[in-house]
């Protein structure tokens, strides 16, 4: 199908600097571990080795949490207006070093720098923005008595932006009083590091922000830790689960972020040219590795055949490839691990009974791919429509009325956003008004901001990140 | 003259049921006793299927409609002001201190009255977001709430552990367990307050027999426990929550806009702007 000349534009890799091993980050410095073994991360779009970092055990994290204590004496000392003024400078710094960054994390988890470039790097400086300005306002932001920080917060990020939820909880976390120890994901651990420099660089007090590498079982150490009051953690319901269940015999906060199923409504009397880009959007964005992605496409039945030849056609015009040509829509598959996921799904779904169509698209050889997927007539009792694909799998259910389109969407254990398309105001108001979701993105999908909420009803986990209401995650009323 | 002595029934649904294991449990009060349903695993079960369908019932009144529903709350309380204190001063409270209570529960419902329509307004507000959209947060009801209230003998503690969660529009299963025959005695005035059959749901019993099945329902989509409990029960009650992220709340606030926060969710709608 590619008709057209191609010239490809790759993004230089020469910006980044990589060490060949990474130790913890306490204490305000990067130390061996107590842990002598490594993970190696690589480059899943060519699965290069980039580096080893520690796999941090539980000694590890006791020292972190030792260092957090240290850091929490001065943080709490700290006036609310210094605390912001690091903020401050942080933002500034990823500003500044944001082609770096975005590279680094491009070759790392497998993103086209496109979207590094543009959405994770800009979003992860304006994240640090907002929440500078809140840290000497906090008893301005909510009409309730005796709001105070935790004191030590956990946070466990995941894998799909690596950087940006490292600024949705760190920001906000650092800016209300607390200290941090975070656990990046085992995949994508090098622009934690990165940022463990710059609060180097900014002289921001030793053990305020600590970062421990590891995998599951570092996770795991940090969770049963006596002495944190607080865990923030993104990534599957499963693990949600588990880390509620994990906590139950401790007075603890939670904030858990964790899986979805959107549905992406659109209705007959939407701008159907503007609601395929939003479909296509919803779901393609970073592989699909976004836990808020759009992955049900809920169509009304007398629009389908013109919507799904509209949007096969646009589909087929996604560029998957080298994430590090500018050009490319779609990158890698961030792990083989995820890439088996998705294509055990896939295949289920195909068995079940589903229609699939596949953009006819030359893969590279090496490193982890997935071509954009769109079912048709996928049942909703089929896992594919049920389930968290977490990758680049549209489905698609028809319905009649605006009630049963309701019915569809919430008819699944997640709640964590959905998307409307009609060009009915009052529509849209009915509509968002009934859908059980924490982010409801009508005639858009797939946009973030500091200021605004973002966090889930039912099993996609609860508390909020961002804005006003994000505070509350991280400060607890004292009854 | 031989007096006739009232049986306490558990409210549900807007009904009197006696528990359907036909059990009791008594509570001896200073000059009387009461023989008051001892609530099944059953029982329960069949509270959260009328808190569901009170749920959608309350939560869709507007917000003044409320208001005004939880108003008249206080008027039925006010009315029977003489039973509530001599059941009171049964309980042990003296004569005055049985008149402050209920003057005090009145204050409670008064103010959360006054809150039902203006919640939305303090915790809600547009996200001033970096492009062209128009970008709100507001809050919206969890569904239905499991209490298990204070043991205090007192008719405003009762009204402070139900009251968070019903403000907001969530349906409240009301546990109790030593205040039951005050608890009771009130599912009366709430019966002629208007409020839909459903929404405030008050049992008797002893949690204990219970805790399992409640903290195992997934259609229980919060928990507030407003009386102190173990830690061998807390942790029963959250690692079954976890199986279906149930909130548990272990004795959050009961006045101010915090004591809402519980029982309340934020959703947030985006909307390009545009010609």
């Amino acid at each position: 199908m590619n008709k057209w000349e191609y010239a490809e534009s790759i993004e230089s890799s020469s910006i980044v600097n990589i060490d060949k091993k990474y130790g913890i980050f306490i204490d305000g410095n990067f130390q061996s571990a107590n842990s002598k073994k490594f993970i190696k991360t690589i480059s899943p779009s060519t699965e290069e080795v980039l580096s080893s970092v520690t796999l941090g055990n539980e000694i590890d994290i006791n020292s972190a949490v030792e260092s957090a204590k240290e850091g929490l004496k001065i943080w709490s000392k700290i006036s609310g207006t210094e605390r912001a003024k690091y903020l401050f400078k942080l933002a500034r710094l990823i500003q500044e070093r944001s082609r770096e960054f975005a590279v680094l994390e491009t070759l790392d988890g497998g993103k086209p720098i496109k979207e590094s470039r543009d959405f994770d790097l800009p979003q992860v400086a304006a994240n640090f923005f907002y929440f500078a300005g809140w840290a000497d306002k906090l008893d301005l932001s909510w009409n309730a008595k005796g709001l105070k920080p935790y004191g030590i917060i956990g946070q466990i990020i995941p894998w799909n932006f690596p950087l940006l939820m490292l600024s949705w909880k760190v920001a906000p976390a650092l800016a209300t009083g607390n200290v941090v120890i975070l656990k990046p994901a085992e995949s994508t651990p090098l622009t934690a590091i990165l940022f463990a420099e710059l609060c180097q660089e900014v002289g921001l007090p030793p053990g305020v922000f600590n970062l421990v590498t590891g995998d599951g079982t570092t996770g795991a150490a940090l969770v049963k830790h006596p002495d944190i009051s607080k865990i923030a953690f993104t990534g599957s319901t499963g693990v949600g689960k588990y880390i509620q269940k994990e906590t139950a015999d401790r007075d603890i906060g939670l904030t858990l972020e964790l899986g979805g199923k959107a549905a992406n409504i659109v209705f007959n009397d939407a701008a159907i040219d503007q609601a395929v880009e939003g479909v296509v959007n919803g779901i393609f964005f970073n592989q699909g590795h976004v836990c808020c992605a759009g992955s049900r496409l809920v169509l009304q039945e007398d629009i389908h055949d013109e919507f799904v030849t509209k949007l096969e056609k646009r589909m087929q015009s996604l560029r998957v490839g080298n994430p590090l040509d500018k050009n490319t829509d779609i990158g890698a598959i961030n792990s083989k691990e995820q890439l088996d996921k998705i294509t055990n799904l896939v295949n289920e779904g195909v068995k079940e009974g589903g229609s699939i169509f596949q953009t006819d698209c030359e893969l590279p050889q090496n490193g982890f791919w997935f071509k954009p997927t769109l079912f048709t007539n996928a049942q909703p009792s089929y896992r594919i429509s049920r389930e968290e694909i977490f990758g680049p799998v549209l489905t698609t259910l028809t319905f009649r009325t605006p009630e049963e389109a309701i019915e569809i969407s919430n008819n699944t254990e997640y709640g964590l956003s959905a998307g409307i398309w009609t060009e009915k105001g009052s529509k849209i108001l009915w509509a968002a008004d009934r859908l059980q979701a924490g982010v409801i993105w009508a005639n858009t999908f797939n946009k973030f901001d500091p200021s605004s909420p973002f966090g889930g009803y039912k099993e996609s986990g609860f508390g909020r990140e961002g804005g006003r209401h994000g505070l509350l995650s991280y400060l607890k009323v004292q009854s | 003259m031989n007096e006739i002595k009232k049986t306490y029934k558990n409210y549900v649904g807007g009904k009197y049921v006696r528990s359907e294991s036909g059990k009791t449990f008594r509570i001896d009060l200073k000059n009387d006793f009461y023989e008051v349903p001892l609530t099944s695993r059953k029982d329960i079960r069949d509270a959260v299927v009328a808190a569901k369908k009170g749920y959608s019932n309350w939560q869709k009144l507007s917000p003044y409609n409320k208001t005004q529903v939880l108003y008249r709350l206080s008027e039925m309380l006010e009315g029977n002001f003489e039973t509530y204190q001599q059941l009171l001063q049964d309980a042990g409270l003296t004569k005055a201190k049985a008149s402050e209570d209920i003057h005090k529960a009145v204050d409670t419902i008064i103010w959360y009255a006054g809150m039902a329509d203006k919640w939305e307004q303090m915790t809600g507000n547009l996200n001033p977001v970096a492009g062209d959209f128009f970008n709100i947060s507001h809050q919206e009801s969890l569904g239905v709430v499991f209490t298990l209230n204070s043991n205090n003998q007192s008719l405003n503690s009762l009204l402070l552990n139900m009251l968070p969660a019903l403000t907001v529009g969530c349906a409240v299963i009301s546990f109790n367990e030593e205040n039951s025959v005050i608890a009771l005695k009130l599912a009366e005035d709430i019966n002629n307050s208007d409020l839909p059959g459903g929404a405030l749901n008050i049992m008797s019993g002893k949690f204990e027999l219970l805790i399992e099945d409640v903290s195992n329902h997934v259609e229980i989509t919060a928990m507030a426990i407003y009386k102190e409990i173990n830690n061998h029960d807390k942790k029963i009650i959250k690692e079954n929550a976890s199986k279906s992220l149930k909130r548990i709340f272990i004795n959050p606030p009961t006045m101010g806009l915090e004591a809402l926060f519980p029982f309340i969710e934020t959703k947030t709608v985006w909307h390009p702007k545009g010609r």
